[in-house]
């Protein structure tokens, strides 16, 4: 790898941690909850040395942090926070508000079952739960991409004055330790330029923000953000190519795992693509030409290029570590929406595993396709014991 | 960074939004009274002019001070500051030293040289008043400014009455008394020293010969304890002890003291003594918590080695040799409804004595009311007034001691200034009528505390005790310039505007102008959102309901 030589054991979360101190913000308003806390301690540890030269708030609330990042952010500084499940929801209203008001804060949740019942499982319901709410949204696997992930995020959100959100599981990421190289400050300093916005808050400058503004003007709000929203693709691309050229580690809205020539391609997010890569290997040693389309980059949507990378697969099945009751899997949906009216689409098959957390094993997964590869599909997702 | 999306934000104008229509409130500018100017005797503005002083405008300060009160100097040294009592900032961090910055204020005044603003051009009208101390001396000088003719009768060869003969040196320098006094005279006001006016004909004259009389002849007349002989010569009254000592005359007293009283000018008395090189005791009929005199008076006493025998009465007296023993009891004190309305309850079997040499008498002094009886209604204490501090002579005003049973210095500064106004209106040099007064006060909730960081204040320090006794030098010292810079900004300018634009850039929707000095609100803009209100640091804007017809 280019330039790095430290290479570290670290928690997803903990991995979190260094990008964020790595990409230098300058406001973070954090609120502790399981199992995001470790981000939060690891930060706030960095910035008691020293080593973190940014204003720590520690509001009584999600609602109020995720307010406080968005007061900030419109002053003109770089601003991160970090919430999971029923914080996310907490701060609901003021996602929505963020992304009305273009501020480029950063976000990272840590995916949990909401309450109720009462748990602290992996599920990706709650941040999948805040799709509409003009964040673009992107899904980690693993320690490394979520640090990769965060300083990138920086770079994307700042460029398009866009809110970005980030989710990793948890426990299966947020909590598992791995091998994490560690970019050096310099590296990221040049990759990250200071973000100088020309509209903010500043007494010296005469401009407020906040204004009541009639229908036309919310209109053309939305339509902005239509447009912002339809670049986000080739940014996540181009500054997933710059980070390559910087640590080796390239990234794309859209991984492709192995599809060369697959007949079958499983489409999922999140920690499963881990488990999703040895079943994979497991069939194609068997050989079942099966490959793997990890969905990174969720919203937007990079429909287009959903729609290139399966033209002509005879076959998706879609894995959601998440339900949404009356509809079923949401990738399942929105990859069904996605392929509308294609010719050459595969078949898509749905299926509810994981959802609350329980383990879904390669076993598992090669059973799916090996009963479901040339089965015809329901519309609706299946659930999977 | 792309460009980013403008039509967000506000760059000059929300007119297209007329978001006034949504209103059911709507702010209001408002300079509501602070707690020490509610506080204050003589109704100084002391936020605005703390106010001035914080931005640097030190003759700003003075002039606004002295529009109320002519002696900021004196006031700042010896007022007993009740302003200080009501300070919201008392629930914070400890109540701002106004007193102290008073002082401040006037010994800069002094060393700058500075004079009163010349006033208007004496006109046809004259007012002759009887009585140079504080509240006459007030008055003097509110009437002159208002272009009457004043002609001031003053019994004694100078001015100054209880400033001059009865307040000591280390508590006020007679320099200062000089310099404040002489200011008002320099306004054109014509004095006329030892001239009694001894009786009620001589008073009538003088009604006779101007348009109106103000009398302020004080309280001169010494209260007498029945068991004292006041012909001895082991016998002296705080009056004329004071007025000996103050002049620098030799004290014919012997070495140990008593003083009997628990007032201002006891301690007066027993400090004096202590300064000549006396011992002595003090003693009292009230418990220390209940003495009259200001705290700190008492305070200074105790560090300067004054003996406190208090809950105490002296029953009688026997002489043994030159030395005098005096009979004492311990007493209960029963404070009663009103000042002055005591009772006491002797405790069996508690006698005591006292040797002393000499018996300073201090219990407080009475209006000498009888030269006036046949002219001028009294009550049996002091002269009858009404509201308009007439007496029941048309045309005879009377105020200070003689008119009042609120005794302290800076409330006849007050007495001869509301004298002022009234006399000003009874010979229509002043509108008449009510002055419509805004009496909402604003209370340590209206104020956003946010925007005042925690301070301890700064108070000024006294003289050692080893370098008071050797002298008269005063012994407050004057608060440092940076001290008293940072002492002003402690304050929360409560209910005075100051000009910070907080409401202005605060107000989401543009909905506020700059004037020359303030700020006016559009009422086609302002949705009543309340947040200029919220984030006044002063509680000078008020929201109130608005129904928009």
């Amino acid at each position: 790898m280019k330039g790095e030589n430290n290479i570290r054991l670290l928690s997803g979360n903990h991995a979190v941690s260094w990008g964020v101190k790595l990409a230098r913000p300058q406001v973070a308003p954090l609120y502790p909850i399981t199992p995001q806390t470790p981000i939060l301690e690891k930060l706030t540890e960095f910035h008691s040395r020293g080593e973190l030269d940014a204003e720590l708030l520690t509001p009584e609330s999600e609602h109020s942090a995720m307010s406080a990042c968005v007061a900030a952010s419109l002053t003109g500084a770089r601003v991160f926070t970090a919430t999971s499940s029923q914080g996310l929801l907490l701060m609901h209203e003021l996602l929505h508000y963020a992304s009305g008001a273009r501020a480029p804060i950063v976000m990272f949740n840590v995916n949990r079952t909401p309450g109720s019942p009462w748990a602290f499982w992996p599920d990706q319901i709650d941040s999948l739960s805040q799709r509409d709410t003009g964040w673009i949204k992107m899904y980690s696997e693993s320690p490394q991409e979520s640090l990769d992930t965060v300083i990138q995020a920086f770079r994307i959100s700042e460029k398009l004055s866009l809110p970005l959100m980030i989710s990793h599981d948890a426990f299966y990421v947020s909590h598992a330790v791995e091998p994490v190289a560690l970019p050096q400050q310099e590296q990221v300093d040049s990759f990250l330029p200071a973000y100088k916005p020309e509209l903010r808050l500043d007494t010296s400058l005469g401009q407020s923000f906040g204004a009541p503004i009639d229908q036309a003007t919310w209109n053309r709000s939305r339509r902005e953000t239509a447009a912002a929203m339809a670049r986000v693709e080739n940014e996540v691309l181009e500054t997933g190519k710059a980070w390559g050229e910087l640590t080796g580690r390239s990234y794309a809205a859209l991984e492709h795992y192995r599809t060369e020539g697959a007949g079958v391609v499983i489409v999922t997010m999140g920690s499963m693509c881990g488990t999703v890569r040895d079943a994979v290997d497991a069939l194609r040693e068997q050989g079942s030409a099966v490959g793997l389309l990890k969905v990174r980059q969720f919203r937007p949507l990079p429909v287009q290029t959903l729609r290139n990378s399966l033209a002509g697969i005879p076959c998706a099945l879609v894995l959601d570590r998440n339900y949404s009751p009356g509809m079923g899997g949401i990738l399942h949906q929105e990859l069904k929406s996605a392929l509308f009216a294609m010719d050459d689409a595969p078949r898509v098959h749905g299926f509810l595993t994981g959802v609350g957390g329980v383990n879904v094993a390669s076993m598992k997964i090669q059973q799916l396709v090996t009963e479901y590869a040339d089965a015809e599909p329901s519309v609706d997702s299946v659930w999977v014991e | 960074m792309d460009r980013q999306p403008s039509p967000l934000w506000t760059h000059a104008t929300t007119k297209l939004r007329n978001t006034g229509t949504w209103r059911s409130a709507m702010p209001e500018y408002r300079t509501s009274l602070s707690p020490c100017l509610g506080a204050c005797p003589v109704n100084g503005r002391i936020a605005e002019w703390i106010g001035l002083l914080k931005s640097g405008d030190v003759k700003g300060a003075w002039l606004t001070l002295v529009d109320n009160n002519p002696f900021p100097a004196i006031a700042g040294r010896i007022c007993h500051h009740p302003c200080e009592a009501v300070c919201n900032r008392q629930q914070m961090d400890g109540a701002v030293s106004i007193c102290s910055l008073e002082r401040h204020v006037g010994d800069i005044a002094m060393s700058e040289g500075w004079s009163l603003p010349e006033p208007e051009a004496v006109g046809k009208k004259s007012v002759a008043i009887v009585g140079g101390g504080p509240a006459g001396l007030s008055a003097a000088y509110q009437l002159r400014r208002l272009g009457i003719k004043v002609t001031l009768f003053e019994q004694h060869q100078q001015l100054g009455g209880l400033l001059r003969h009865g307040i000591p040196s280390y508590r006020l320098d007679k320099n200062i008394v000089d310099c404040e006094i002489g200011r008002i005279i320099d306004m054109g006001v014509e004095v006329e020293l030892c001239a009694e006016v001894g009786d009620h004909h001589a008073l009538q004259k003088l009604h006779d010969e101007f348009d109106a009389v103000y009398l302020a002849t004080g309280a001169s007349r010494p209260k007498a304890l029945p068991v004292l002989d006041y012909s001895k010569s082991w016998v002296i009254d705080s009056a004329e002890f004071l007025t000996v000592t103050n002049a620098g005359e030799p004290c014919r007293l012997g070495q140990n003291l008593v003083v009997i009283g628990g007032g201002s000018a006891a301690m007066d008395v027993a400090r004096t003594a202590r300064r000549l090189g006396r011992s002595v005791k003090l003693i009292s009929l009230e418990p220390e918590h209940l003495l009259p005199a200001q705290k700190a008076e008492v305070d200074e006493a105790i560090e300067e080695g004054v003996e406190f025998v208090t809950g105490a009465e002296m029953q009688s007296i026997s002489k043994d040799g030159d030395s005098l023993i005096l009979e004492c009891m311990r007493i209960k004190f029963n404070p009663g409804e009103e000042r002055g309305r005591f009772t006491i309850d002797p405790v069996p079997g508690s006698e005591f004595q006292l040797r002393a040499d000499a018996i300073i008498s201090s219990i407080g002094q009475d209006a000498d009311i009888s030269r006036w009886q046949s002219l001028l209604d009294n009550d049996g204490t002091v002269v009858n007034t009404d509201n308009l501090w007439q007496t029941s002579t048309k045309g005879i005003f009377a105020g200070g001691d003689v008119a009042s049973m609120d005794r302290f210095v800076t409330q006849a500064v007050g007495m001869g200034k509301q004298a002022a106004a009234e006399i000003g209106r009874y010979l229509g040099q002043l509108p008449s009528g009510e002055t419509g007064a805004n009496t909402s006060q604003t209370g340590f909730s209206d104020i956003n505390t946010h925007y005042f960081p925690p301070a301890a204040p700064n108070q000024q320090a006294n003289l050692e005790v080893e370098d008071r006794l050797q002298n008269f030098n005063e012994v407050q010292l004057p608060l440092a310039e940076d001290k008293a810079l940072a002492e002003a900004s402690r304050c929360f300018s409560c209910g005075s505007c100051i000009y910070c634009d907080n409401c202005y850039l605060y107000c989401p929707d543009m909905a506020i102008t700059k004037l020359q000095r303030g700020y006016e609100v559009i009422s086609d803009y302002c949705k009543g959102c309340g947040l200029c209100v919220a984030e006044c640091p002063t509680g000078s804007v008020v929201m109130l309901e608005d129904r928009q017809g």
